[in-house]
């Protein structure tokens, strides 16, 4: 396949065409923050972290589902596009109702991660939280939908790779969630000696059931801001 | 999959043949069902999915997103209220407050006679006539208090 070049930061870089400017942008260690992205799967875009400025772009566009083109001029952190993430992070942070402190995940968590490279603290924003209880009745995996941001990885890994099309999304607008058959607490037996969507998931919201004595995972992360 | 919509919408009674049961035709065939049994039964939805091998949730998902269909059953006549920032700035809410005093029921009940179900909806594309409101397939435009009782007892 014929190469392409384009700039990114100021810089000339050759990339296949057909990648996007994520793809291109991680061969050449440029870290631009991702939610959703799952590699080696079709993108989404729900996540909007990834977004870069085009030159001749209105709009700020998503680089996980922008392939690369001939004499693209890109900016992966400019003043705008910082700004933009840090809204996002902090938008996702207002309507997220997890306590990190009682998490279990909290020191993996990728959003908290991305709040403490961006140096965001408590959110700005005030807005009404989702709140869903806790289900853990299946043996396989406990879901807290409370602490879902909706960046459909789960779909994704359970539709692409596991291919047991577990999850749907229900609902529209703030009501939007993750569901399961009828919107049922999941228990599912195609569950078992799976976990695929547990590993892929950014925050608490799935995890393998409690066990009592177990010990938080990772190293404490320390957010200013 | 817009048109499954506008069928319904025209009170068009032509048939729409489903040849192949692929997942294109889902909210056709959610359509009809809803307007044959009034609602969408969790047998409906068990089998529609096995017969289209498609997850359940996906079927249920596109059910919770339209306020047109229904997983529960619904009272002879739907009264639909719109809930969109049009008709919330010409005092929907009052509508809606004057239904449910009316009625004697919230949103998304149902009177115990089965007369009346209340569901708010989004835009019903009458936002020129704001605030709004759908009875079964009649739009009723620039509601007001005393035009609501009028309208709900010429519906049995």
């Amino acid at each position: 396949m014929a190469d392409i070049t384009v700039t990114i930061n100021g810089n000339q870089i050759t990339g296949h065409a057909g990648i996007t400017i994520l793809e291109l942008a991680k061969e050449n260690s440029i870290d631009i923050p991702t939610l959703c992205y799952c590699p080696d799967l079709p993108p989404m875009g729900a996540c909007r972290l990834c977004v870069v400025e085009v030159a001749g772009s209105k709009a700020l566009v998503g680089s996980c589902h922008t392939p690369i083109s001939q004499g693209m001029v890109i900016q992966t952190h400019s003043p705008k596009v910082m700004a933009t993430r840090k809204i996002i992070i902090e938008l996702l942070l207002a309507s997220h109702s997890g306590f990190c402190t009682v998490c279990d995940k909290s020191n993996i968590c990728e959003l908290r991660k991305l709040a403490m490279d961006m140096d965001i603290g408590l959110s700005r924003f005030q807005s009404k939280k989702r709140y869903f209880p806790i289900e853990d009745i299946s043996p396989y995996i406990t879901r807290d939908l409370s602490k879902c941001v909706l960046c459909r990885r789960c779909l994704q890994i359970c539709n692409e790779v596991a291919k047991k099309r577990v999850f749907g999304i229900g609902y529209r607008g703030f009501n939007s969630k993750v569901i399961v058959d009828l919107d049922q607490p999941i228990d599912k037996e195609v569950c078992r000696d799976c976990g695929l969507c547990i590993t892929s998931c950014p925050t608490g919201a799935l995890s393998n059931p409690a066990q009592i004595g177990e010990e938080k995972k990772g190293t404490p992360l320390v957010i200013r801001g | 999959m817009r048109n499954g919509f506008g069928i319904s919408m025209n009170k068009s009674e032509e048939t729409i043949s489903i040849s192949n049961n692929n997942g294109e035709n889902l909210l056709v065939l959610l359509e009809e069902e809803q307007r044959k049994s009034g609602y969408l039964s969790q047998e409906f939805i068990t089998a529609l999915a096995q017969s289209l091998d498609t997850p359940v949730s996906e079927i249920y998902g596109v059910i919770s997103f339209y306020s047109f269909l229904s997983n529960k059953l619904q009272g002879r006549n739907i009264i639909r209220i719109c809930k969109n920032l049009p008709c919330f700035l010409k005092n929907s809410e009052l509508i809606i407050k004057c239904i449910t005093q009316e009625l004697g029921i919230k949103p998304g009940q149902t009177t115990p006679d089965g007369r009346f179900t209340l569901v708010l909806t989004n835009c019903i594309g009458a936002c020129d006539k704001a605030p709004a409101m759908m009875i079964n397939n009649d739009i009723y435009g620039d509601l007001t208090p005393q035009k609501i009782t009028k309208i709900l007892e010429s519906y049995k």
